[in-house]
C-alpha cells in the first residue's frame, strides 16, 4: 500500500509542473496589468513604465516563469502587486473560511446524497426513487448563482432563519454550504443509487438472501460497503470541484475563503496572487484525486495488485 | 473497515444536523446592537488593499475615520481645517504656512505637531501619490504648531490635495516601524475611531478613540463619535448588499447601486439620501481614427446623445444631465453657454449632411459607398450595458450604426491602449478636481486613459498653463475653464450623465440634517447617531 501511494504521488509531479505552467501563462495572456489598480490620476507615462521594470514584468514570460517557479520550490509564492502582501499569507487567512465551508458542503452532498442514494435502491422504481432522483437532479442544474440568491431570498429574508451573508457566526455557514452541497448530492445519490443496484444483483447477496438474513441488514452491511468504491472516487475528485465551485458562493454571500480572494485578485490582475490561489485549486484537485485513489486501494486490494504494488 | 465506515456516515450525519442546529441557534442574533453600527460598501468600494494613505491608491471611506487630514473640502469646494486651525498662502504663491491645532494625539498616544509633517511629506517621494507633494521644495518646522511649505514652484492646487484621503497623516513611528504592514495588520492616525481589525476586501472593524476632541466645523460633533464600535463590511455583489439592509444585518449601504435605487425608494423600512455626485459618465470619440477625425462628425455624434433621456429612463431623474466634462459642483465647468453640449438632433443631422454622410436606404448614413458603422465598446456591468444600449438606439436614430462590445473592466483599458480599434466608448470617471481633463485628454496619454486620443497643440499649449503656469486658485480655475472649454470646441467625447451619490440607511442609525464634505467622510459620521 505504500508503495502505491508513493507511486502514486510521484506521478504527481510532472502533473504539478503542467499545471503551473498553465496557470501562469493564461493569466499572463490575459488583457489588462495589475498596474490598472496603482496607477493614481496624475501618474506620467514614465511613472508606468518604471512600475513595469519594478515588478519584473518587462521580462520575458518564460523568465517571470522561471523566477516564480524558482521561488515556488522554495516555498515562497512571492508578493501581491495590488495587496501588497506576501500571497502565502493571504492564502493561509483565507484557506481555513474555505475549508469549513468545502468540508461542511462535503459532510452534506455526502450524508444526504448516500442515504438518497441507499433508500432510492432499496426503493428501486417506486415513487420515491422517481421523487427524490428527479428533485436532486432539478437542484445539481442550477447555476450556484441562482440558487444561492434563492436561499437567501428563502431562508434570510423570508424566514429570517440565517444571516444573508458574511463570516461572522457559524450559521452563516448554512445557507453557502447547502448551496455548494446540493450540487454533489445528486451526484453522490446516483453513483450510490447505481452501485447498489448492481451490487444487489450479485450471487453473494441472493446467498444471504437465502440465509434469511434481514433485507436492511444486507443493504446497509454488504451492498453498502461494496458500493462505497466508485462513491469514493468521486468523492476525491468532489474535494477539489467544492473548492472551485466555492468561488461564485463566496461572492454572492460575501463570505472570505479563497474564492473572494481569487475574484479579488482577477480583477486586480494581481498575477502572484491569481497564480497562489489557481495553484492551491489545483494542488486541492489532485489531493482529492490521490485520497480517493488511495481509499479506493485501501478497500480493493485488486487495485493495488493491478497497480503492481502489495 | 466496516465499523469505520459506519463511524464516518454517522459523523457526517451529525454535523450535518449541526449545520441545521446552528442555524436555528443563529435565529435570535442580531447583527447590530445599540452603540454598533454595521456599514456597507458596495463593489465601487471593495478591494481596498491597505489603509496605507500615502501608498495606497485606492482608498475607502473609514479611511478618513483611522486619519485625519490638514485640511477638509466641503460640497461646495471650499476647505476647512481639521488638523490644521488656518493658513496662508504667500502672494507669490511660494510659501504656505499652517497653524495646527494644539493637543491632538495619534492613537498611540505620541504627539501630533510641526515635526509630524516635517517627517511626513518626504514619505511620499516615490510612491504612486508623489504628485500630490511634487510642488514641495521644503517643510520648515517654524514652532511646535507652526509649519512652512516651502514651494519649486506656486500649487493653487495644494489645498486640494491635502484634503484628499491620500493625505491623510499617519503617526510616524509606527509607520516606520511596520513598514509595509502598515495600514495592513495595524494603522494608526488621529481619527476618530481606532482600527481594531482589518480584513482586504472583507471587513474593517474600528472601535471609537474617546480621546478625540479635534474635528472641523464640518461636523456639528466635535467630540468622540457617537458609536462605540463600527464595522465596514465590503460586499460585492449588489443583490447581497441590498438584502443586508433590507434585513436588518446593515444599518447602512454607503453608496447604493444605481439599478436598486427604485427598489429603495419604494422600500419605507429604508430611508434613501441623495448627494451632488462626484461622478460623471461620457463617451469619449477617439479623435484619431475614421470617421471620427473629422470635427465635424465629432459635433454631430456628440449633439446626437439624448442626455435627458438616458437620465429619465434609466436612472429615474436621479442625478443629473451632463453638458460638459467636468461635476457641476466645479466652478472650472461653469463654461460659456456656446461650448456646452446637450441633445440637437437638428444640428446632428445638419453636421451629418454638411459632411457628405447622406441617409441610405436603411437610414444608416453612407458616403462614398462606404455606411457609417463603428464600434462602440464598454465595459461589462448591468449599468453600462442598459446605457450602452440606449445610446446606440439614440446614434440609430441620426443614421449611424454603433456595433456594441461588451469588454471585461480588467481587460478593458489594455485594449483601449491598443489606441485604434475602438471608435466610441461609454466610460464614467470619479475625481473633484478639474485636472481631470488633462488626465483624459493630455497628449501624453493617449490610448488610455486618454481615450479620445486626443492631441491638439493648442490644447496641449492651454493644458500647460493650466497644469504649470497658475499661481493662484482663481487663476488656476479661469486656466481651467479655458483648456476645458477647448477641448469641449473640438468635441474629443459626449457628456452624459452625473450620478448623484446615493446612501441608504434602516431605522436604527440617525443622519445630520446636513451631510457636509464632498460625501459620506469623517465629519459627517461624526455626526451619525444610533436611534434610541
Amino acid at each position: 500500500m505504500l508503495q502505491f501511494a508513493i507511486r502514486r504521488l510521484a506521478m504527481l509531479i510532472p502533473v504539478f509542473l503542467a499545471v503551473s505552467l498553465v496557470i501562469f501563462m493564461i493569466i499572463h495572456l490575459v488583457p489588462g496589468d495589475p498596474l490598472e489598480h496603482l496607477i493614481q490620476v496624475g501618474s506620467s507615462p514614465e511613472q508606468r513604465a518604471r512600475m513595469i521594470a519594478r515588478y519584473g514584468l518587462d521580462q520575458p514570460l518564460l523568465v517571470q516563469y522561471g523566477r516564480w517557479l524558482a521561488k515556488l520550490v522554495t516555498g515562497d509564492l512571492g508578493d501581491a502587486i495590488v495587496m501588497r502582501q506576501p500571497v502565502a499569507r493571504l492564502i493561509a487567512e483565507n484557506m481555513p473560511h474555505s475549508l469549513a465551508l468545502g468540508g461542511a458542503a462535503l459532510i452534506f452532498s455526502t450524508t444526504v446524497g448516500i442515504v438518497t442514494g441507499v433508500l432510492a435502491a432499496s426503493f428501486r422504481d417506486s415513487l420515491f426513487d422517481r421523487a427524490v432522483m428527479g428533485f436532486i437532479l432539478l437542484g445539481s442544474t442550477l447555476p450556484s448563482f441562482w440558487l444561492a440568491l434563492l436561499m437567501i431570498l428563502m431562508f434570510a429574508v423570508q424566514f429570517e432563519w440565517f444571516p444573508v451573508s458574511g463570516a461572522r457566526s457559524w450559521d452563516a455557514l448554512v445557507l453557502p454550504a447547502l448551496t455548494i452541497g446540493i450540487g454533489g448530492t445528486a451526484l453522490i445519490a446516483r453513483v450510490t443509487r447505481a452501485a447498489m443496484i448492481e451490487i444487489a444483483g450479485r450471487d453473494f447477496v441472493r446467498v444471504l438472501q437465502a440465509k434469511g438474513l434481514p433485507f436492511w441488514r444486507i443493504q446497509l452491511r454488504h451492498v453498502l460497503q461494496q458500493a462505497m468504491l466508485p462513491v469514493m472516487t468521486i468523492l476525491g475528485l468532489r474535494i477539489g470541484w467544492i473548492l472551485g465551485g466555492a468561488v461564485t458562493v463566496e461572492y454572492v454571500f460575501a463570505r472570505p475563503g479563497l474564492g473572494s480572494l481569487l475574484i479579488t485578485a482577477l480583477g486586480q490582475r494581481d498575477y502572484p496572487l491569481v497564480q497562489g490561489c489557481l495553484l492551491m485549486l489545483a494542488i486541492a484537485v489532485m489531493l482529492g484525486t490521490l485520497l480517493g485513489d488511495l481509499a479506493q486501494a485501501a478497500l480493493d486490494p485488486r487495485l493495488r495488485e493491478a497497480m503492481g504494488a502489495r | 473497515m466496516k465499523t469505520m465506515m459506519t463511524r464516518s456516515l454517522l459523523a457526517m450525519g451529525f454535523a450535518s444536523l449541526g449545520l441545521a442546529g446552528l442555524g436555528l441557534a443563529g435565529l435570535a442574533a442580531t447583527t447590530a446592537q445599540a452603540q454598533e453600527a454595521t456599514f456597507v460598501m458596495t463593489a465601487r468600494l471593495v478591494g481596498a488593499p491597505t489603509y496605507n494613505p500615502t501608498k495606497a491608491t485606492k482608498l475607502n471611506t473609514a479611511t478618513t475615520l483611522i486619519f485625519d487630514r490638514l485640511v477638509v473640502q466641503d460640497a461646495d469646494q471650499s476647505f476647512h481645517g481639521q488638523l490644521a486651525s488656518s493658513w496662508e498662502a504667500s502672494p507669490d504663491g511660494m510659501q504656505w504656512t499652517f497653524k495646527l491645532k494644539p493637543g491632538v494625539k495619534f492613537h498611540n498616544g505620541e504627539p501630533f505637531n510641526a515635526r509630524t509633517i516635517e517627517w511626513w511629506v518626504p514619505q511620499f517621494k516615490g510612491t504612486e501619490n508623489a504628485f500630490t507633494v511634487e510642488a514641495i521644495e521644503r517643510v520648515e518646522v517654524v514652532d511646535d504648531l507652526t509649519v512652512r511649505f516651502h514651494m519649486k514652484r506656486p500649487d493653487p492646487n495644494l489645498l486640494f490635495n491635502l484634503a484628499t484621503s491620500f493625505m491623510c497623516i499617519p503617526e510616524p513611528k509606527s509607520y516606520t516601524a511596520l513598514g509595509d504592514s502598515f495600514g495592513v495588520t495595524d494603522a494608526i492616525g488621529t481619527g476618530p475611531y481606532k482600527m481594531q481589525q482589518f480584513s482586504v476586501g472583507q471587513q474593517t472593524v474600528l472601535v471609537r478613540n474617546d480621546d478625540y476632541a479635534w474635528a472641523s466645523d464640518l461636523s456639528a460633533n466635535r467630540g468622540p463619535a457617537k458609536f462605540k464600535k463600527l464595522t465596514f463590511r465590503e460586499i460585492a455583489e449588489e443583490s447581497t448588499a441590498y438584502l443586508e439592509l433590507k434585513t436588518g444585518g446593515a444599518d447602512m449601504l454607503v453608496n447604493v447601486p444605481t439599478d436598486f435605487l427604485p427598489r429603495i425608494q419604494a422600500d419605507k423600512a429604508v430611508k434613501l439620501v441623495t448627494l451632488p455626485g462626484n461622478e460623471l459618465v461620457y463617451m469619449p470619440i477617439n479623435t484619431s481614427v475614421e470617421p471620427f477625425t473629422d470635427v465635424k462628425l465629432r459635433e454631430a455624434t456628440a449633439f446626437a446623445v439624448n442626455q435627458k433621456e438616458i437620465l429619465t429612463s434609466l436612472y429615474g431623474g436621479n442625478g443629473a444631465a451632463a453638458d460638459t466634462f467636468l461635476i457641476a459642483s466645479l466652478k472650472e465647468s461653469q463654461v460659456e453657454p456656446k461650448y456646452k453640449i446637450s441633445y440637437d438632433p437638428e444640428r446632428s443631422r445638419k453636421l451629418f449632411d454638411a459632411a457628405g454622410w447622406k441617409a441610405g436606404p436603411d437610414g444608416i448614413r453612407v458616403k462614398d459607398g462606404k455606411r457609417l458603422e463603428v464600434k462602440l465598446w464598454t465595459q461589462n456591468g448591468t449599468e453600462f450595458k442598459r446605457l450602452v444600449e440606449i445610446v446606440q438606439a439614440q446614434l440609430k436614430a441620426v443614421g449611424m450604426q454603433a456595433d456594441i462590445s461588451i469588454i471585461d473592466a480588467g481587460s478593458i483599458n489594455a485594449q483601449y491602449r491598443k489606441k485604434t480599434e475602438h471608435q466610441l466608448a461609454i466610460r464614467a470617471y470619479q475625481w473633484t478636481n478639474a485636472d481631470i481633463v488633462d488626465w483624459f485628454f493630455a497628449a501624453k496619454r493617449a490610448g488610455y486613459p486618454n481615450v479620445s486620443m486626443f492631441n491638439d497643440p493648442e490644447a496641449e499649449r492651454l493644458n500647460d498653463i493650466a497644469m504649470n503656469k497658475s499661481k493662484s486658485w482663481d487663476e488656476r480655475v479661469a486656466n481651467f475653464t479655458r483648456y476645458h472649454e477647448y477641448v469641449l470646441s473640438q468635441y474629443a467625447f459626449a457628456p452624459i450623465y452625473q450620478p448623484a451619490q446615493s446612501l441608504a440607511y434602516g431605522k436604527r442609525i440617525v443622519l445630520p440634517q446636513e451631510i457636509r464634505g464632498t460625501g459620506l467622510y469623517g465629519p459627517t459620521m461624526l455626526d451619525i447617531a444610533p436611534a434610541n
